[in-house]
């Protein structure tokens, strides 16, 4: 960790680049894909991919590079990755509650099992993550606790994103009380609330803002 | 009267000897080489937060029809204040030793387990695991 931070530190005081890659983490379903597309509609009026109440939706990694995001009156150019979830066990069976064929699902879940391994070795390309969470769901998952374990090892920024807060349901709280060391922003990405603070958050939390 | 019929449930408690010494990938095939032929492990240990995600890595290369993945949880140490910092000073240089070693013999290192507790088992019989700072619980149906 140690290591990673002075590595970091060398690369961003001498400037050796100069945009971050962001990497939008999680489980599955807690609307990474539609934060992405939040992201991307503000600042480039595009939106990213498609997202999905059908779990694995977003099977390879998808990115847009060169967004120019502003807050406060600082600017940075990010990257945007946005990783398919991770999970710890697909089913082709679960896909078939949702109207999918037999063929269709085990396809789908040999692309979504892909997509896991694709989106950890992506970890180690990125400059600050954003790591959603479900707000209406119990944090203390061990994919959770897995990815903020990795990433705080390897010195990466991390902001935790509650989403979903326009649901009844929502407790960001509980995410706040299980992981109180890392920045969260409670936001609804689908309704677009509280996301300034968001881009906020980035800004401050990744060195390269001018 | 209706009989009832037996359900076998198959768990084993495995020591941090068992692990220690090994390389993250001899741990991860000791680990689902167990898991996928049925059994729930209890570890006397954690994984490293690397080799936790070389887990999942290598259950997504091995999940097919009958084995869809893993359930896992795991119980660390906390550690606070002084004790804390003297974790991270302390992976920080694991790491750093990690490096050099790989780098010049171009063998993964082998490594210790972090004090803790472990649990891994199959999807297909973990169906749920709750989660408190200090404790889970584990619902298992066959």
């Amino acid at each position: 960790m140690v290591f990673d931070r002075l590595v970091n530190w060398f690369r961003n005081f001498f400037r050796l680049r100069q945009d971050i890659s962001l990497g939008i983490y999680g489980c599955t379903n807690v609307g990474k894909t539609t934060l992405a597309n939040k992201i991307c509609m503000d600042w480039t009026g595009e939106e990213m991919g498609k997202a999905s109440r059908i779990p694995h939706e977003t099977r390879f990694v998808q990115k847009k590079e060169k967004v120019l995001i502003e807050s406060n009156g600082k600017k940075i150019n990010i990257n945007i990755l946005d990783m398919p979830g991770i999970a710890t066990k697909i089913d082709y069976r679960k896909f078939l509650k949702y109207g999918i064929k037999k063929k269709a699902a085990k396809v789908r879940a040999k692309e979504a099992t892909k997509g896991v391994v694709e989106a950890i070795k992506w970890l180690d390309h990125v400059d600050t993550v954003l790591a959603v969470m479900d707000a209406t769901k119990d944090p203390l998952t061990q994919v959770n606790i897995t990815l903020l374990g990795n990433l705080e090892a390897k010195g990466i920024p991390v902001i935790l994103v509650a989403n979903k807060t326009d649901l009844k349901k929502a407790k960001p709280q509980s995410i706040k009380e299980a992981f109180p060391q890392y920045p969260l922003v409670e936001v609804s990405a689908l309704k677009g609330t509280n996301i300034n603070n968001l881009y906020e958050a980035i800004i401050r939390n990744s060195r390269k803002a001018k | 009267m209706k009989k009832k019929s037996k359900i076998k449930l198959k768990m084993d408690f495995v020591s941090s000897v068992a692990l220690d010494g090994k390389t993250g990938q001899k741990k991860i095939n000791f680990i689902l080489n167990r898991v996928k032929d049925g059994s729930i492990l209890v570890v006397n240990g954690v994984l490293t937060p690397d080799e936790e995600m070389d887990l999942i890595k290598e259950t997504m290369r091995r999940v097919d029809d009958g084995f869809p993945g893993i359930e896992v949880c795991s119980l660390k140490k906390q550690l606070k204040g002084w004790k804390q910092f003297f974790d991270a000073f302390s992976n920080g240089r694991e790491k750093l030793s990690t490096s050099i070693w790989t780098g010049i013999t171009g063998k993964p290192p082998k490594t210790k387990l972090k004090t803790g507790i472990t649990l891994i088992g199959p999807a297909k019989i973990i169906k749920d695991i709750k989660k408190n700072p200090d404790s889970f619980s584990v619902l298992a149906e066959t």
